[in-house]
């Protein structure tokens, strides 16, 4: 028979004795952190940023909250419902979506503007998970090439949607998340070996098929000198604010390339260069330190999950977290080339923090029932 | 029943172990790499990056838009924008040394205590909010000026000289109230300003402190449609905040340049031939000229004098120059035509006369005996000719300005009924002009009377209002619709912008005529009353008949007019010439017409301040701005079409480039018979190009000499 799960059986203080409150210590940090560099880095514009910052944390927090309290294996069979909401959601945005700088990513839902591609990084990691609880057990051999054409096929759906907005950022994100779920799900060396040949002869085929920006920024990350103007711009004044900030960096609001107004999007994707500048190598070590140590939890979680479906969700969440802070320091930096991806919980933009909050939130969920019936 | 699944706890942890260990290692390797490249830009190559980053500053700079022009009705340019040089400073790049560069920049510039001391204040402030913006310390330097700071350009880092559109009134004075002026923003202005144009959702930017905003008449007016959205270009600079050789190179183009858009130009009524015309005829200190488009209701002429010079009050005024312009007893900033009021004098009979016929106190064919004075109870009142005018109707009485005949209208009438026909004919509220502060005039019935004078209303009040003494007061603009009412029986709102105009010449909003009301009076009364008009100007007894003589010898029109002489001070014992007596304490002179007097087509009407008696001193100018209009129109017809006369402003700069407005008119052949058109003082030598905006009719020299 099966134990009884429902909120109203368990223990409330055994649950809380789980909370693993140093994810919540280390999210609440890097937030203050965020909240303080947008301080810095709006301080030019006319509408001061981070204070609607600081309310999308706390709206974000507070949905984080309502998250742990509901069982996350409640989540397992909603998946499927939230992955076809959110198809439709990106099918909408392609017919109603905002034109914003030739792109169409947001939704209007009355004042409020949010980006359901945001969202599809969530649905594919809940979908992912629902799908691997069950059928990773049946193989314990792994997976061949054909077992995993069924979850390539979920991951691909919402990726091509979000593709076509154009935001190859996110898409990349979402893809990240998936193949990183497929790869705890044991896929056996030869098929990994042809799946990185596919991958390759793939990248080749949708070369072509790029935006001519997207083609540019690929085109200047290898060869970083040849357009120093145009495309290479931004990563070029990026790597000089962060340069430039050496050691100690050049203090809160101080930073000549913030404040001289050369660092294009330096709220959104670029916020790490303003930090790297103002704070120094010191700075920078510190915030890669808590991010590390973010990211280590949630493994841990992954880890010590009590099932299956809480285990593939704590890893595609955890590489949620894992690929942003990679991909986006790595091109603020120049070690990747240049796409938009946010930093996370400290990039400017709603809808990243409330799906950042609610990861941590389904994280911090997974991780205090561990041991729950 | 739960909707969560059963699953068994713990199995599949030990499966998962070697994986998180990769997992683990990847992440510590991605950190790693992460930190090594950190490593690298901020330790090993951070001195590198330093310096760039000390050569590599954006200056975000204003490209201020173009205001928008005002026309004449022909198109010629009245207002415009010529470029001028302003000094600016940006606290980072003078770092430590701004305050020794201001120093020598008030020296450079002979900046007063006062604006050295403001611009040191702007530094303190700017310093510490907001060093990267520019911030202006003086506007509008000389040539010799620039030539001073080009060369010891190198020496002043952080300052920069900005070319900025700057206002060019081209006709300095003429017009003066009516075109307005521009100044500085103050504090608490630029709140309330900006605040309006986020509710209003206005694309133009927001206003910031040091600029300038339309501050009287039509500037003030159409503000938000002239001024145009500016635009922004980012600069690439060194750290002296000089300007980089390559700058395009540096930042691309759709990131360096947002370009400005131009404001709204406006078109007046205003015809500029005979606003010049009776600028130089009137030969007041202080007065006000007035001429109307009796079938529409658009002004064709507003003189209004004095006036400060608007090039003056939107340049640098000194702060004695302003104290000056304050303290003036003549009031230069009083708009006359609609902000004072003034007794209507004898200009108001037409009032009495026409509250005396509907009210039915007279008729039509009434005839009163003067016999110099008139007498109620012990109260006596003086005609304005002691020998007295005889038997006299309304024909008589009007046109030789009899006072008797009034005295009594006024005294069976009362203050109540020529209160109620001076409301209908419009007197007593603003007219509706469009520019603010419009006063109404007062218009004094009974109960006003009992409010405001001790000892309350009693007849003989209303005797002196019967030829508009006593309390009552109109503006020059209420007499000019009042005497339109007269011409045509409409009483209109007085307008003066035809049309809005974008920067091509598209137009965006246009005005039509607008009738606020209509002179229901019997046709006897109308009659009765023309009839009295037209005797003051063309029968040998009327008192504007020695003035049409002269002004209009040989012009084939006729004009209907009254004249008025409005006592400032009581009477003494006897009247008084003006020159005997000061000049606040002589009378005001009123002349107001209309003509042709079977079809009116233009409505004028004079005020000349303390100039004494309103035939010989009101009546010559208003008849020959009449004299004029027809020739005009004449020559208007004869060549098919209006022609915009040669702009004969001085000041000629090069003009930055903008599409033109209108097409060039063919060239004219100006009328033989007319008089040479009133020259200005300074003629350049050279025809004057057009400046921004609008093309101005190109006027050969020569063929005006043919």
């Amino acid at each position: 028979m099966a134990p009884d799960v429902s909120l109203a059986g368990t223990p409330q203080r055994r649950l809380f004795a789980h909370f693993p409150w140093h994810v919540a210590f280390v999210v609440l940090a890097i937030s203050a952190i965020g909240i303080w560099n947008l301080g810095s880095a709006s301080r030019s514009a006319h509408s001061p940023v981070w204070i609607s910052q600081t309310w999308w944390m706390g709206v974000g927090a507070g949905v984080a909250l309502a998250v742990t309290l509901v069982d996350y294996r409640a989540f397992h069979r909603l998946a499927w419902t939230f992955y076809a909401g959110v198809v439709v959601l990106l099918l909408l945005v392609m017919v109603h979506g905002r034109h914003v700088m030739g792109a169409r990513r947001w939704l209007s839902l009355g004042p409020v503007n949010f980006q359901p591609s945001e969202l599809a990084k969530l649905s594919v990691a809940l979908a992912l998970a629902s799908w691997f609880a069950a059928d990773s057990e049946k193989r314990k051999d792994g997976y061949g090439f054909f077992g995993i054409l069924l979850p390539f096929g979920i991951i691909l759906l919402p990726a091509l949607l979000i593709l076509k907005q154009p935001d190859l950022g996110t898409a990349l994100i979402v893809m990240a998340v998936g193949f990183t779920q497929i790869l705890f799900a044991k896929v056996r060396w030869k098929t990994l070996a042809l799946l990185a040949g596919i991958g390759v002869v793939g990248a080749v085929l949708v070369y072509p098929h790029l935006k001519p920006y997207q083609k540019k920024r690929v085109e200047t990350f290898l060869d970083p000198g040849a357009d120093a103007k145009g495309a290479g711009y931004h990563a070029r004044q990026s790597m000089i604010a962060v340069g430039s900030g050496q050691a100690l960096g050049k203090g809160w609001a101080q930073g000549t390339q913030t404040n001289g107004l050369f660092l294009p999007e330096q709220h959104t994707d670029f916020i790490f260069s303003v930090w790297a500048e103002e704070h120094g190598f010191v700075g920078c070590l510190l915030l890669l330190a808590l991010y590390f140590a973010l990211v280590t939890s949630t493994v841990d979680i992954a880890g010590n999950a009590r099932d299956r479906f809480g285990h593939f969700l704590a890893v595609g969440l955890t590489g949620m977290l894992f690929w942003q802070v990679f991909i986006n320091v790595g091109m603020v930096i120049g070690v990747l080339p240049v796409v938009g991806v946010t930093l996370p919980l400290m990039s400017y933009g709603g809808s990243s923090v409330l799906v950042i909050y609610t990861a941590v939130g389904l994280l911090a969920n997974i991780g205090m029932r561990r041991f729950v019936n | 029943m739960s909707i969560i699944p059963p699953s068994a706890p713990g199995a599949a942890q030990k499966e998962f172990k070697p994986r998180l260990a990769w997992a683990t290692g990847i992440v510590v390797l991605a950190f790693v790499v992460l930190l090594g490249r950190l490593y690298q830009l901020q330790l090993v190559q951070g001195e590198e990056y330093k310096e760039l980053a000390d050569e590599n500053f954006v200056k975000e700079l204003r490209i201020p838009a173009d205001r928008g022009l005002m026309l004449d009705r022909h198109r010629r340019v009245l207002v415009d924008s010529r470029p001028s040089y302003d000094v600016m400073l940006t606290p980072y790049f003078c770092g430590k040394q701004c305050d020794e560069i201001l120093g020598r920049l008030g020296t450079m510039l002979q900046l007063s205590s006062d604006e050295l001391e403001r611009a040191r204040a702007t530094l303190a402030n700017a310093r510490r909010n907001e060093p990267f913006r520019a911030f202006t310390v003086r506007v509008d330097i000389t040539r010799e000026e620039l030539d001073q700071y080009l060369a010891q350009q190198m020496d002043l880092p952080g300052v920069d000289v900005q070319a900025v559109p700057h206002r060019n009134y081209r006709f300095a004075g003429l017009g003066g109230h009516l075109i307005g002026y521009m100044n500085e923003v103050g504090p608490e202005e630029l709140k309330r300003l900006n605040v309006e144009l986020d509710d209003s959702r206005s694309p133009q930017g927001h206003y910031l402190l040091g600029d300038y905003v339309g501050r009287r008449g039509l500037e003030r007016r159409y503000e938000r449609d002239l001024r145009g959205v500016d635009g922004k270009e980012r600069v690439p600079v060194d750290a002296k905040g000089r300007r980089k050789g390559d700058a395009e190179n540096l930042i691309p183009e759709d990131q360096r340049v947002v370009p400005s858009t131009p404001g709204n130009n406006l078109v007046l009524s205003i015809d500029w031939r005979l606003q010049e015309f009776a600028e130089q005829t009137f030969p007041g200190t202080a007065g006000v000229v007035l001429a109307m488009d009796a079938k529409t209701g658009f002004l064709l002429t507003l003189v209004d004098r004095p006036a400060p010079d608007p090039n003056k009050m939107s340049g640098r005024i000194t702060a004695a120059e302003l104290a000056a312009i304050h303290s003036d007893p003549l009031q230069p900033e009083l708009f006359r035509a609609i902000q004072q009021h003034y007794h209507p004098g004898s200009t108001f009979k037409s009032v009495t006369s026409i509250a005396a016929l509907e009210e039915g106190v007279y008729k039509p064919n009434t005839s009163i005996f003067c016999p110099g004075h008139f007498s109620m109870g012990a109260a006596r009142w003086r005609c304005d000719k002691e020998t007295g005018h005889g038997y006299v109707d309304f024909e008589h009485a009007l046109g030789a300005s009899c006072d008797v005949f009034f005295y009594q209208a006024g005294a069976l009438l009362g203050a109540d009924n020529i209160a109620k026909w001076a409301r209908k004919a419009g007197l007593g509220a603003p007219t509706g002009f469009d520019i603010a502060g419009e006063i109404p005039g007062v218009i004094p019935d009974a109960a006003w009377h009992d409010k405001h004078i001790p000892g309350g209303y009693q007849r003989g009040m209303a005797v002196n209002l019967s030829i508009g003494q006593g309390d009552v007061n109109v503006t020059p603009m209420q007499q000019l619709v009042l005497y339109g009412a007269l011409a045509t029986g409409k009483i209109w709102r007085p307008q003066v912008v035809l049309r809005v105009e974008d920067a091509d010449g598209k137009e965006l909003k246009s005005f039509g005529p607008e009738v606020r009301g209509t002179l229901d009076i019997q046709p006897s009364t109308r009659k009765a009353v023309m009839d009295g008009l037209l005797a003051t100007v063309n029968e040998p007894y009327g008192t504007g008949n020695f003035v049409r003589l002269k002004e209009l010898k040989d012009v084939p029109v006729t004009v209907a007019g009254k004249t008025g002489t409005a006592q400032v001070v009581k009477l003494g014992a006897k009247r008084l010439r003006a020159e005997q007596v000061s000049y606040f304490e002589r009378d005001h002179a009123w002349f107001a017409a209309f003509a042709p007097a079977e079809d009116p087509e233009i409505v004028v009407v004079v005020l000349n301040e303390h100039a004494g008696f309103g035939a010989s001193n009101a009546a010559p100018t208003a008849l020959a701005l009449i004299r004029r209009y027809l020739e005009l129109k004449k020559e208007d017809a004869g060549q098919g079409g209006p022609q915009a006369a040669p702009a004969t402003a001085p000041a000629a700069t090069p003009p930055p480039s903008r599409s033109p407005v209108a097409p060039a008119s063919p060239p004219p052949a100006r009328s033989p018979v007319a008089p040479a058109p009133p020259a200005a003082p300074e003629q350049p030598a050279a025809q004057e190009q057009p400046k921004l905006g609008a093309r101005v009719a190109p006027v050969g020299r020569a063929s005006h000499g043919a």
